[in-house]
């Protein structure tokens, strides 16, 4: 079940009302119906694949439960390992078996030796990486005496499964989630009214924004090499707010979810492209993927401890991975590559940190916004491009071409006005989320009457005729 | 909660009603204007009877210039063809055109080869144009009852109650062409003042495209009841099949009188794409028509 879809539009309000006015006295019902109603979000989709992840939850439930009872600690990290081996290894078989199978065969092609190993035909599971990323967190938790584990099953369950950011986010460290399912929630309007304002502004972000800038993304990075280079450009562009819309629209609406329900869910954007430099930007895209990679890679390979070497080889290896977690193709590995290449210098002078704590943008921070939405945008084209030898040729067209005509963007007046739509709704949306960042805030709070105008925009604007996915439910 | 309830139900309420304004007001500058065929139809054409008229898709639209045909036979043609379109519209549009009070002798039936392939009953992509009379029972019950219900079936025929399904689903094709329409009434959608559309000289390269042979029949459901409405009203129907480049057709000849210009033209110069004739060849295809046609005519002695 996705959020813009009608069968959402019944599904919430049904367990909006069971939640607050059938289940509101006991909290173990509570957690069973939200449990039940993750678990019909996700078999929307597909029901089969309920099974892996009552399979993870089973797993890291037993798990975290014998972890203090193991006498030695050879014992715990065998546990730990079990814990990994199983749920790394969904992944691996899920998402990355083709990929290493194919890679494992040009490799050996590229020494002459012609190997024949079929591939599998295999569906990626829905948020798989996702929700095995958010059970981790948990096993390796209590692994590290951070947390206690919960003897409660279902509380558990419905902590792994909770259905607004099940299938993409934001992951959820157990140790913040989980206590608010222990809880009885009261409704709070103010909280309540705070999530509609989210959801309003998150459905604005990925139907009018997003999917108005998917077609001339798709269109341009579908056969990149007949278009100009202000095309190119404006495709690449296109793509970063398109990307943008889309996720950082989801966590939005996820978040807006949750806290109907009474839960708060942790900030996942906080305004990327007003970020100074690559490092700023990282402290406010995927923030919940960027602390989970900080928390349990980073940290434990030494952080930013030990010499430059250690440090600059840490980087690299966060990054590389946090790509390659995207999606199995070298296209995300070299995206994840680009952002440590970028991140490198900033490093090396210890400038990493230098607008830690500082949301307060002056005219003078112009021109690093600029440059930093630049870059992004360059290494957005490996994300977006099909393969390797795309990205490069792309990249390369957006340099070297002669061609500078936007021929593309007015072939006929409902391009036209596609592109018209597509412009309006991006400059609206910076516009709202610069007037939030100039206050400080991490998030866009709408008045009454914006949430009307903005649901007014949904409805002449957004894309109702074959709307894309949320791009993030392949990783 | 009930605060947030009230709350939530205020918001509800008051977009809705917008919205609803909205998008009457969005369907009405439509219906008063000539942007579309349907409305075109009823606010920009006086006449009411007619020597005939062209229903088909893109290919009816862009190969038959009723101007050409009626300057060489001194006739009255009406060009009501519209591009991705099926059998199904075209029988809404003759319905349409019958409702509107006009008459013609006889209906070109110019469809694309697919309606002719696809034995499917129908729902055209272009269907949303006739929406602005979505209040009418014909309008009505083509969305409603139509066999190939989907998400766009349902929006429209819902439309009916909720407009703003219909005009916020087809956004980009029917709110802001009604902004346009709103201030420049008299303006159409890329056709002449007789419905007529041709596309320019050059278009897609031909080069390599080899021959295709396909197999077609003329049943359909909605042939039928194309057949049925013409009956009833005193139309004779004649069949009409365009060029199309390096295309070759097998089938059972019809029941009616039927126009073969399949392979009309073998020189690739005279077509736009492979199934669209440029403007040299609409204007070569015209004149044969019109040739082929009064022959027609003479044999069934209405003149």
């Amino acid at each position: 079940m996705i959020f813009n879809s009608l069968s959402f539009l019944v599904f919430l309000p049904t367990v909006f009302m069971l939640y607050w006015f059938v289940f509101h006295k006991s909290l173990q019902n509570r957690n069973i119906l939200l449990l039940l109603a993750s678990y019909v979000f996700y078999g929307w989709w597909d029901y089969r694949f309920l099974s892996l992840i009552f399979a993870s939850t089973l797993v890291d439930y037993f798990v975290a439960l014998a972890l203090p009872k193991a006498e030695t600690q050879k014992r715990r990290r065998l546990l730990l390992f079990v814990s990994l081996a199983f749920n790394l290894g969904l992944l691996a078989l899920f998402k990355y078996y083709n990929f290493f199978i194919e890679s494992w065969v040009e490799a050996w092609s590229l020494l002459g030796i012609h190997m024949q190993v079929s591939t599998l035909y295999i569906i990626l599971p829905v948020g798989i990486s996702f929700y095995t990323f958010q059970t981790l967190s948990y096993t390796i938790d209590v692994y590290r005496q951070k947390l206690e584990p919960t003897s409660r099953f279902i509380e558990f369950a419905a902590y792994v499964a909770f259905f607004p950011q099940l299938v993409a986010g934001p992951i959820e460290r157990a140790s913040h989630l989980l206590p608010q399912f222990r809880v009885l929630h009261q409704f709070d309007y103010q909280l309540a009214k705070s999530g509609l304002s989210l959801i309003v502004w998150g459905l604005f972000k990925k139907m009018v924004v997003a999917d108005n800038c998917s077609y001339f993304v798709n269109e341009i990075f579908s056969a990149p090499y007949g278009f100009s280079l202000s095309e190119l450009w404006l495709g690449a562009i296109l793509f970063g707010f398109q990307i943008y819309g889309d996720f950082s629209g989801y966590s939005d609406i996820a978040i807006g979810v949750a806290r109907l329900f009474g839960f708060r869910l942790m900030t996942n954007f906080k305004f990327p492209y007003f970020s100074r430099d690559i490092a700023e930007f990282w402290r406010r895209w995927h923030i919940s993927l960027s602390t989970w990679f900080r928390d349990y890679l980073y940290i434990p390979l030494g952080g930013s401890r030990g010499n430059k070497w250690q440090q600059v080889r840490n980087t690299f290896i966060v990054f590389l991975v946090s790509g390659f977690w995207h999606g199995a193709n070298w296209t995300f590995i070299i995206w994840g590559g680009i952002h440590a290449c970028l991140f490198l210098p900033l490093l090396l002078l210890n400038k990493n940190r230098r607008y830690v704590g500082n949301q307060q943008l002056t005219f003078h921070n112009f021109f690093p916004v600029v440059f930093t939405f630049a870059m992004v945008t360059l290494a957005w084209v490996f994300f977006r491009a099909d393969s390797l030898a795309i990205a490069i040729r792309y990249v390369g067209h957006m340099f070297y071409n002669s061609n500078y005509d936007l021929s593309f963007f007015m072939k006929s007046p409902k391009i036209i006005l596609l592109g018209t739509i597509v412009a309006f709704a991006t400059v609206m949306m910076l516009a709202f989320e610069f007037w939030a960042y100039r206050k400080q805030r991490v998030e866009v709070r709408l008045s009454t009457p914006a949430k009307i105008a903005v649901v007014l925009l949904i409805v002449f604007m957004g894309v109702y005729k074959n709307p894309s996915t949320f791009i993030y439910f392949q990783f | 909660m009930k605060a947030f309830l009230k709350y939530i139900g205020f918001i509800v309420l008051v977009t809705a009603l917008l919205a609803t304004l909205i998008s009457i007001s969005s369907l009405r500058a439509l219906r008063n204007a000539s942007f579309y065929k349907p409305s075109f139809l009823a606010n920009q054409v006086s006449e009411t009877n007619f020597d005939y008229i062209v229903l088909g898709s893109s290919v009816g639209l862009t190969s038959l210039n009723t101007n050409r045909i009626d300057s060489i036979l001194g006739t009255k043609g009406l060009n009501l063809s519209m591009d991705d379109t099926g059998m199904s519209t075209h029988y809404l549009m003759l319905e349409h055109f019958l409702k509107e009070g006009k008459s013609t002798r006889y209906c070109i039936l110019a469809p694309g080869l697919a309606s002719l392939e696809n034995k499917k009953a129908g729902f055209s992509n272009n269907d949303y144009r006739f929406l602005m009379y979505v209040q009418r029972d014909y309008v009505y019950d083509y969305y409603k009852n139509n066999p190939e219900a989907n998400n766009a079936t349902n929006v429209l025929f819902l439309s009916k109650w909720v407009p703003f399904l219909g005009v916020g689903y087809y956004n980009t094709e029917l709110f802001f062409p009604s902004l346009n329409a709103a201030i420049h009434p008299e303006q159409r959608n890329r056709f002449d003042a007789r419905g007529n559309y041709g596309y320019p000289k050059k278009g897609d390269s031909l080069d390599g495209k080899e021959e295709i042979h396909t197999a077609i029949s003329f049943q359909h459901p909605y042939l039928d009841k194309i057949e049925t409405l013409c009956k009833n009203n005193n139309i004779r129907l004649i069949y009409y099949l365009s060029p199309i480049y390096k295309q070759t057709l097998s089938y059972e000849k019809p029941n009616f009188p039927l126009i073969d210009h399949t392979q009309f033209f073998k020189e690739a110069g005279n077509f736009y794409d492979r199934i669209h004739v440029n403007s040299e060849g609409r204007e070569k295809v015209s004149l044969q028509f019109a040739e082929e046609f009064k022959k027609i005519k003479k044999e069934n002695q209405l003149d």
